[in-house]
């Protein structure tokens, strides 16, 4: 009798633990780990951002921003590489990344500093059936010399990420 | 299982309701008397001091017109927090105005939330036929949505309180049909 009793005691224990899992998603990755973002500087004039995106993850392409931040931060037009194209409803069709995506941010100028600011700005959602607010990400890189090869990688700072007004 | 699930979550949250209504408490009174007072959240009454804290949020409506969340005190309340950049959130809200013309006249009351800019909101609440009231929550009504449970401080979110100001379920990621039934059929 007594293993019959405990197997229902687990049975409940399980059932009543379920909806609190479905409820908060307790896996659902915290969106710096969901989209983790590193860059590095090619050369004084073109950077590269790198974002990793977790599986069963999404970005959407047309909400990657990229800026020099500086007295009048300057918007880089980014090599933005294709997406995968998903119908939506409200804004039509838009596209999206999963996996590795490699961006490539050439600059206007070749950078004269050792070091520049650069902010990126994201958004995306996990399938599970969730969207972050766009996020808000700063990473200070090394600008090599002429020819000295790509600068160190810099992975974006683990933290609260600012949200967008 | 969709509805035994539900009762076994609301169960467990009357249980713990007592410390739910002080954290919810203590976090509104927080987000009230820092950077939201004069901003987006105006408040008439001191820090709220019940699990009804939500009572005591007012938000612009989308025509700029505030609006008390207290003037639904007494009925089940939905309060969902919803983006258009939000699939899933706009994936959800047919459902969520399937359920107010079902229950709005039992005391069901849906209220969205939106993190958005305001004219985005009002062409997609147009376009779907909102029949319940959408509120202009701005970025900071992430952080409330954190206080009401959402730590994760991701869309959609939605808490439900009963008609005596408990919640009765938070849920991250759209809620199904079947739950929003469960829920209407239990606290209507």
């Amino acid at each position: 009798m007594r293993p019959r009793h405990l197997r229902s005691a687990w049975a409940i224990a399980l059932l009543a633990l379920l909806p609190v899992a479905a409820a908060f998603a307790a896996a659902l990755l915290p969106p710096h780990e969901a989209f983790a973002l590193s860059a590095r500087a090619l050369d004084p004039q073109t950077l590269e951002a790198r974002f990793k995106v977790a599986d069963g993850y999404y970005l959407y392409r047309d909400k990657l921003k990229f800026n020099l931040d500086g007295a009048a931060p300057v918007t880089i037009s980014a090599e933005l590489p294709a997406g995968k194209v998903k119908h939506d409803e409200f804004f039509g069709d838009v596209e999206t990344y999963r996996g590795l995506v490699v961006i490539r941010l050439p600059l206007a100028t070749a950078q004269a500093s050792h070091k520049l600011t650069l902010m990126t700005e994201s958004q995306g959602c996990a399938d599970v059936g969730v969207c972050y607010p766009p996020q808000r990400q700063v990473l200070t890189l090394d600008i090599p010399a002429a020819a000295a090869g790509p600068s160190e990688v810099v992975v974006a700072p683990i933290g609260r990420p600012a949200w967008l007004k | 299982m969709e509805v035994g699930a539900d009762l076994v979550l609301v169960s467990t949250w009357r249980r713990w309701l007592p410390r739910l209504v002080l954290m919810a408490a203590i976090a509104i009174a927080g987000v009230l008397s820092g950077k939201f007072v004069g901003n987006r959240i105006a408040e008439s009454n001191p820090a709220p001091v019940s699990g009804a804290a939500v009572y005591g949020v007012s938000l612009p409506d989308l025509a700029g017109t505030p609006q008390s969340l207290g003037q639904w005190q007494g009925k089940v309340l939905v309060v969902n927090f919803w983006a258009t950049w939000c699939a899933p959130c706009r994936e959800e809200m047919p459902e969520l105005v399937r359920a107010q013309a079902k229950y709005g006249a039992k005391g069901l009351q849906i209220v969205g939330i939106g993190i958005d800019d305001a004219a985005k909101m009002r062409q997609f609440t147009q376009s779907i036929h909102l029949n319940y009231p959408a509120l202009d929550g701005g970025f900071g009504a992430l952080e409330l949505s954190k206080a009401f449970g959402n730590s994760a401080m991701a869309l959609p979110f939605t808490v439900i309180i009963d008609r005596e100001g408990a919640i009765a379920l938070q849920k991250l990621g759209p809620v199904s049909p079947e739950q929003l039934e469960s829920i209407a059929t239990q606290l209507l």
